[in-house]
């Protein structure tokens, strides 16, 4: 019997506002243990938290690019659970009115994966559990999240691979998070049952919690998927239940039942007033929103005429994807700047840091300078390869590398002159070729090149000495 | 659905005191989420007392049911925020004059699983 898995997504990003959610304490990562810490922060009786302007837009921000509807008015609620990464006993997050619903992100297959909502709360404080003890740290304690819910919608761990990365670029090109996953900046809870194939009804499901890792996703929902199946298959019943993925052993393990559910007890946060979001300044925040990343992609390829394949790449680091813009305009075939970027420049930048801090010294404007040369043949692609090394080595414009006078190229003229010296010079090559042998061809084209110390077309110049030695 | 507001939508909105008594499972499966012991012999008034409670909240949520009042707060005021500047956090010291034990700057209890 085949199964069908069925998920659902919790996703938790940190916002990148230079401050806490509710007061002023820096939210910046690492840090000396409990050094941006406050009394707000800390929970101490007789504080007021007040919310950050930011917070709000930010959200605001993330549920217009992701095709939500936007709550006019909100307001902040209390999630009451006992644990010492919280110091207040509660946590300040959102219940019945998020401040966004019922967006979605579209895969490639076309397939809407439904938003059900989008809410702000604050994260907890970072616990390291050693020796018996846990030594607990608030430095994250208050750092602003915004928890992203999508309905069960999910029908393969590939698609729940692809809906992340669409959220985190999203996320990243909008500006509202740098969705560092090692640093813990994006979290996914998954929700995830097993069904038979063509059965209408979900089946019981499990939760695992708190994963920071793509990989680690796709392995715990592996795991946990044909745990399901397993107990199905045997007769068994599936236990609702919260469960935990250990990346060391590679299993999921139970953290607590259903019996033991959370009841969290939400009510209103007396302590702050309700957030009203008027339509203008919606439609303010909507204005600010850069080109998303899909609408990119579909520029990219459909009126660049970049293949798929090398769209994607581009458009995978924002900063790369703006460094070509700036780089190929005005420049008319877009494919060759593409070219350049996806392996020259790129190998100038081998980690994914690099590429997203898009780390290199010449500034798009050089290379659009060197193209255009390249695009109008004054220059040979060999000499351009050449040249964007040297450019690339010190960030210099293409002018300090090529002559004035080798940038004029070679007029026709005086190529056909050389070319015919070639092949009367090169008999023997000649002779080969005209038996056949292919390669004679390219120690003739090599002459050409040598003595135009590598300015000639060599394509134009092929051309020519074709047509020399046809004319014999 | 969660919480307070599941609770009371549990029974249905009337307004007379003892309308629908809890089971109970009811009342043991919440005392054992509150972790508390609940002998045999106290069950019985337990299920009278929490139905009153239940029932009280029916009453004061058939007042408030959805309406416009589900945002009312006591100020009357919206839109109080903070500008997203840093300032200086507190000496460590400080925050942690409190604190039982501990080393390096943190706080330390002892291990705890959650649930």
């Amino acid at each position: 019997m085949s199964y069908e898995l069925v998920a659902g997504l919790e996703t938790h990003i940190e916002l990148s506002t230079k401050t806490k959610i509710f007061c002023q304490c820096t939210t910046e990562f690492g840090g000396e243990p409990n050094t941006h810490c406050c009394p707000i922060c800390m929970g101490m009786p007789g504080t007021l938290p007040k919310l950050n302007k930011k917070v709000v837009e930010y959200a605001v921000k993330a549920g217009l690019a992701t095709n939500c509807k936007i709550r006019n008015i909100s307001k902040m609620d209390r999630k009451n659970y006992t644990y010492p990464d919280l110091p207040k006993a509660y946590q300040i997050s959102q219940f019945d009115k998020p401040i966004c619903y019922e967006g979605f992100i579209k895969l490639s297959s076309g397939k809407n994966i439904r938003i059900n909502r989008i809410h702000i709360e604050e994260d907890a404080g970072k616990l390291i559990h050693e020796r018996g003890d846990t030594y607990i740290d608030y430095n994250r304690g208050g750092v602003p999240l915004i928890e992203i819910v999508t309905e069960p919608d999910f029908r393969s761990i590939d698609e729940v691979h692809e809906y992340l990365e669409k959220l985190r670029l999203i996320m990243k090109y909008i500006g509202v998070s740098d969705v560092k996953m090692q640093e813990g900046s994006l979290r996914c809870d998954v929700n995830i049952s097993a069904r038979k194939k063509g059965e209408e009804e979900f089946g019981t499901r499990t939760e695992i919690k708190n994963m920071n890792s793509l990989n680690f996703i796709a392995k715990a929902m592996e795991y946990e998927f044909g745990r399901h199946v397993d107990i199905l298959e045997s007769g068994g019943k599936i236990e609702q239940e919260t469960r935990r993925y250990d990346s060391a052993l590679n299993i999921t393990e139970s953290m607590r039942g259903k019996e033991d559910a959370d009841d969290y007890r939400y009510f209103r946060d007396p302590d702050l007033v309700n957030i009203i979001v008027s339509e203008e300044e919606i439609k303010k925040l909507k204005d600010e929103l850069p080109q998303l990343p899909d609408e990119k992609l579909d520029i990219f390829i459909n009126e660049y005429g970049l293949p798929k394949d090398d769209a994607e790449l581009l458009i995978k680091y924002k900063k790369i994807a703006e460094y070509f813009e700036e780089a190929s305009k005005d420049i008319k075939n877009k494919k060759l700047i593409s070219n350049y970027i996806l392996s020259q420049i790129f190998r100038r930048m081998p980690t994914d840091s690099d590429k997203e801090e898009c780390s290199i010294s010449l500034p798009p404007e050089y290379l659009k300078e060197l193209i255009s040369l390249l695009e109008n043949k004054k220059i040979n692609s060999s000499m351009a390869s050449n040249a964007l090394e040297k450019m690339l080595d010190t960030g210099k414009p293409v002018s300090e590398f090529i002559s004035q006078k080798d940038m004029q190229g070679i007029d026709e003229d005086t190529l056909r002159e050389i070319c015919m010296r070639a092949v009367t010079e090169n008999k023997d090559a000649v002779d080969s070729y005209l038996g056949g042998k292919e390669k004679a061809f390219g120690s003739i084209i090599g002459y050409i090149m040598k003595e135009t110390k590598g300015k000639a077309d060599p394509q134009k110049a092929g051309e020519i000495v074709r047509e020399i030695i046809k004319s014999f | 659905m969660h919480g307070y507001r599941a609770a009371i939508k549990r029974s249905s909105y009337k307004i007379e005191v003892g309308e629908r008594m809890l089971t109970k499972e009811e009342v043991l499966r919440i005392a054992k989420i509150a972790k508390l012991s609940v002998k045999d012999d106290e069950v019985e008034q337990l299920i009278k007392d929490m139905s009153t409670i239940i029932d009280y909240a029916d009453a004061i949520n058939s007042v408030v049911e959805d309406s416009e009042l589900e945002f009312d707060d006591i100020n009357n005021i919206a839109n109080a925020f903070n500008e997203d500047i840093v300032l200086e956090s507190y000496d460590r010291d400080e925050i942690l004059k409190n604190r039982e034990g501990g080393e390096k700057g943190y706080f330390v209890v002892r291990k705890s699983l959650r649930g």
